[in-house]
């Protein structure tokens, strides 16, 4: 899939109406007028959205010219989980070694101090006497 | 570990992803951890990966360019250009896949899908939350045209959507 495609894709996503049609395809192959039920939304307004999410790759409609099932094109919408999960692990892991940096560091920093502070009572110590 | 860790994607309306942490640390160690580059390599990358190269032109415009190794030996470059630098607040920069002298290549260029975009944007705040640090992370891999999209309810729908596709 080319990043434009992508753009499509993430573009067709966009949209509340879509995501919400696309998850009620979740359960299943639905018509038009099913998938129309819940939005107040004329027939031609959700073929319209259909339209949009069968162009990026995201749903396949049935031939039947009356019904015209949609169901979910799953390998498209896998590709842009798969992006996300890539770079959520870059990520996490990445900040789980920044926090173990940052712990050090801060070690670091308070062992100085701590060195720094005796040597100074040593020498105040050593004035005293 | 860090206090909290949590991978979240709560108000983003389009595909994108945001991390928040919260560091047990003051604001300005963390803003150097990201933008010292001596400090960078020291935790740049997933778990046994190394980041032998990293060098950082901090300012708008400034380019950056990171390597990082993985444990079997591959060498994956990133570059892009600062968007805005604002001290201990905000950073954003571009993020591109690129060669060892600063050329941006496909992501393809190291295997990886076609599916990844050319350009991605980075953005980091850092806020401080008692003496610690919350640092919240959202990347977005959109065409600058398409990162304006707004819209409710993208998360639940495509978390489910994602957790069905398992």
């Amino acid at each position: 899939m080319s990043s434009d495609s992508l753009s499509a894709t993430f573009a067709a996503l966009a949209d509340p109406t879509r995501r919400a049609i696309l998850a009620r395809l979740i359960s299943g192959e639905t018509s038009v007028t099913k998938l129309a039920e819940p939005f107040r939304m004329s027939l031609p307004a959700i073929s319209k959205h259909l339209k949009v999410l069968e162009r990026a790759g995201l749903i396949a409609r049935g031939r039947e010219a009356q019904w015209r099932p949609s169901r979910l094109e799953a390998g498209r919408l896998k590709e842009v989980a798969d992006w996300l999960e890539h770079y959520r692990r870059f990520w996490d892991e990445s900040f789980d070694r920044l926090d173990a940096h940052l712990r050090e560091l801060q070690a670091q920093q308070k062992q100085r101090h701590r060195k720094q502070t005796r040597e100074k009572i040593h020498v105040r110590t050593k004035k005293h006497f | 570990m860090s206090e909290q860790r949590s991978t979240s994607e709560s108000q983003p309306a389009k595909p994108e992803l945001v991390i928040t942490r919260i560091f047990d640390a003051p604001r300005e160690l963390v803003w150097q951890a990201w933008t010292d580059p001596e400090q960078l390599v020291k935790w740049w990358g997933p778990k046994n990966f190394t980041a032998p190269v990293a060098k950082i032109d901090l300012r708008v415009g400034g380019k950056y360019l990171n390597c990082m190794r993985s444990p079997e030996g591959q060498d994956y470059w990133t570059t892009g250009i600062y968007r805005e630098v604002v001290p201990l607040e905000r950073l954003v920069y571009t993020d591109s896949f690129a060669d060892a002298d600063g050329n941006v290549v496909p992501a393809s260029h190291y295997g990886m899908g076609e599916d990844f975009p050319f350009e991605m944007r980075v953005t980091i705040t850092f806020e401080d939350v008692d003496g610690k640090t919350k640092m919240t992370l959202q990347h977005v891999g959109l065409p600058e045209s398409m990162s304006d999209m707004t819209g409710t309810g993208w998360n639940e729908s495509f978390d489910k959507l994602a957790e069905s596709l398992k």
